[in-house]
């Protein structure tokens, strides 16, 4: 008897349990495609709204990293670009995660960011002040982005995509951009020194209030490690992702909280509903609001 | 009505102001440095612009020499890291070379020493069609660039002719420096972006915001994460990884030559020093605001064993020249940039040279209205009020003696006052 009731619930449950989304939600065919006009509108906002704020955040942070060919160092760069890079994303992961469960948030802003990035090297950099593209080639974190987000939808775990994907995201930060910059690292020499090509760039074009010692360039090798200092950057630069990646995480929950202000007259009054109150009638908004 | 004219009033006013107002920035702000900078710091003199005219691609040189003043001020950092380099508004001119003492200058130098001369040498290629305003500029860690006389120089020609060919150590030739490894570094730009672009298209065409907001409420998160999407990921992660690994052997294997930025600075020996066989002592200094005149008194001695005659009084690129001495005229080029030399002559109360073992007092005057307009009175307002500045004295065989004159300036405000002086 009880195995019947069992059988005849589960088949119950199998038939009334919807599959698709919008059937979960309880969206009619209207209200799902009410609802798709405003995934594009929030789409298009969150592209151009995170795109100018993490293209602020990373000029503020790292920006002469970032812009020139010849602070692109082997030391330094790889290591402080993706401690700051890391940042949005870890935010944009835990806001995007921990309320729809999608696993973007990483190569969302990753790419918001070289698109915006490269669209400031052709409009500021060429058209307003004639720096030729080679003198600003960026960097990217597309690819550590992406580790960050797969990890993220493999352990769906805070505290284990930042232990793998956080570490992932800083240290292949050197590798997957040196695919692209390795050309500018070639020597030539240049009034008896020898110099990169990188280096060369960027004497040739000048930077008229830039002058060559603001280059926060490595001083010399780190004497244990010989010259593989790029590889212990970017195994430290990993360790601090961790960290600073759960701590945007962090950040991004708190950013993504929905609280609601406590109703009164002058909540009501903005929203047009003063009368309705005046009437005697109780007017609720959202789910923590009282009169 | 009326509130919409005024509005639109206000708008046609505004449109005209950013459109009507906006003028091209050919120079660069180098009056707006503070005068303590520009005259107590470094001095530059003989500063040659080979031409003023080039075409694109057309090389020319900038030399000169500069002094650093023992005078040094409190609030500028000593020139213990200095670099080399020109100023113009963009990369207008490329840097082909520069030279210091006849030293490479493409790095910055250590320690260069108060007191003080330097020689410098420019070779710079044209590269934008226009008119610049180009300076030679000794820039110091912890002030900032420190700008030499400025000379405007045309350039013609178009701009896409412009190219910057080098040849690499291992043998690999670049012909333009503008464009070199664009093509690999952007195509593998565009390479990270696809990948993302089919990921996040991969979630973008589901439902997105509210239904899944919803179904993650109702605790249904099997529907919004499959063990497919998972899987999709791990794929997708081998493919990262042997794209940024495979990559990055790819091209260690292709360039197994590569070289770190080139960092450290150079070591340079001054000049060779000549005594100015002079020593200056300046008693008095004032400024007179509304006459526009810096007047010294100061008791000069010929400590050398040569007549002296003073030929020039130099500070901040500006020039106060005795006209009527042609040992001095015989050092202003017909090509130095005629706004930073004074239309009135030096004064100079006692012209005559300076006899060997003869100290003298005398009174000299630089009137200019070249101290306004090169904003230099400001310096009145300076915590320390000095002025600095190097005198030229000239033997009978027209050889040039420099020496370092400066010390405390005080300012009269009134005619009254500067006529009591």
């Amino acid at each position: 008897m009880s195995a019947i009731t069992a059988n005849d619930v589960s088949l119950a449950s199998t038939k009334q349990r919807p599959d698709s989304v919008i059937e979960i939600a309880g969206f009619t065919p209207e209200a799902a495609k009410y609802s798709r006009i405003f995934d594009f509108l929030v789409v298009f906002a969150v592209i151009t709204l995170f795109a100018g704020a993490i293209h602020l955040h990373v000029m503020l942070t790292v920006g002469d990293w970032d812009m020139y060919v010849d602070w692109k160092d082997r030391q330094f760069w790889p290591l402080v670009m993706p401690i700051s890079m890391i940042m949005f994303p870890a935010a944009l992961q835990s806001i995007f995660w921990s309320n729809f469960r999608l696993p973007i948030g990483a190569t969302v802003a990753a790419t918001v960011l070289l698109l915006t990035t490269w669209i400031g090297r052709y409009a500021n950099w060429w058209v307003w002040t004639g720096f030729p593209f080679t003198e600003g080639v960026p960097s990217q974190m597309i690819a550590g982005a992406l580790l960050m987000d797969f990890a993220l939808i493999v352990l769906r775990n805070a505290v284990l995509t930042a232990i793998f994907g956080g570490f992932a995201f800083g240290f292949v930060f050197w590798a997957s951009n040196y695919s692209a910059l390795a050309p500018y690292f070639l020597p030539v020499e240049h009034q008896g020194t020898v110099a990169s090509v990188a280096d060369m760039i960027g004497y040739t074009f000048p930077r008229s209030n830039m002058p060559e010692y603001l280059r926060i360039i490595e001083r010399g090798t780190l004497r244990t490690f010989g010259s593989s200092v790029s590889w212990v950057s970017a195994v430290f630069a990993g360790f601090v992702c961790i960290f600073v990646y759960y701590a945007w995480w962090k950040l991004g929950e708190f950013a993504s909280q929905a609280t609601f202000l406590k109703n009164n007259r002058s909540i009501m009054s903005y929203m047009g509903l003063r009368d309705a109150d005046e009437a005697g009638q109780t007017a609720k908004i959202g789910g923590g609001a009282q009169s | 009505m009326m509130r919409i004219s005024v509005f639109f009033r206000l708008a046609l006013a505004a449109t005209a102001l950013v459109v009507c107002a906006v003028t091209s920035a050919l120079a660069h702000g180098e009056r707006a440095q503070e005068p303590y900078l520009r005259t107590r710091t470094v001095q530059f003199y003989d500063v040659h612009f080979s031409k003023t005219k080039v075409a694109v691609n057309e090389e020319f040189e900038i030399t000169g020499k500069f002094h650093l003043m023992t005078d040094w001020p409190d609030a500028v950092s000593l020139p213990d890291v200095v670099f080399i380099s020109s100023v113009s508004p963009g990369p207008t001119l490329t840097r082909v070379a520069t030279f210091l003492d006849d030293e490479p200058a493409r790095q910055s130098f250590s320690k260069l020493e108060l007191g003080r001369d330097y020689n410098f040498r420019m070779v710079l290629k044209a590269r934008t069609p226009g008119l610049a305003h180009i300076h030679p500029t000794v820039s110091v860690k912890g002030s900032g660039p420190l700008v030499g006389p400025g000379q405007w120089i045309e350039t013609t020609g178009v701009a896409t002719d412009f190219a910057f060919p080098i040849a690499t150590l291992t043998g690999e030739h670049i012909p333009d420096l503008q464009t070199f490894g664009l093509t690999n570094a952007i195509g593998w730009h565009v390479v990270w972006v696809v990948i993302a672009a089919v990921w996040l298209l991969f979630w973008l065409v589901r439902p997105l915001l509210l239904p899944r907001w919803i179904a993650l409420q109702k605790g249904r998160e099997d529907a919004l994460v499959s063990m497919t999407d998972t899987a999709v990921a791990l794929s997708l992660t081998v493919v990262v990884l042997a794209l940024i690994f495979g990559g990055y052997a790819w091209e260690v294997q292709r360039y197994p030559y590569n070289v770190p930025l080139q960092s450290g600075t150079s070591k340079v020996a001054p000049m060779a020093k000549i005594e100015p066989g002079v020593t200056i002592n300046v008693s008095d200094a004032t400024y007179d605001v509304p006459g526009r005149s810096m007047r010294l008194k100061a008791s000069i001695s010929n400590v050398g064993p040569e007549a002296l005659t003073i030929g020039e009084l130099t500070t901040a690129n500006i020039r106060f020249i005795v006209r009527s001495l042609p040992s001095e005229m015989a050092n202003v080029a017909s090509d130095y940039p005629v706004d930073l030399i004074a239309r009135t002559d030096l004064k100079i109360s006692d012209p005559s040279p300076l006899k060997p073992g003869e100290t003298r007092v005398v009174q000299i005057e630089a009137t200019d209205a070249v101290w306004e307009t090169e904003r230099l009175v400001s310096f009145l307002t300076d915590v320390d009020s000095k002025f600095g500045g190097l005198m030229f004295f000239y033997n009978d065989k027209g050889e040039r003696r420099i020496a370092e004159i400066g010390g405390p300036i005080v300012p009269t405000f009134t005619e009254l006052s500067a006529a009591t002086q």
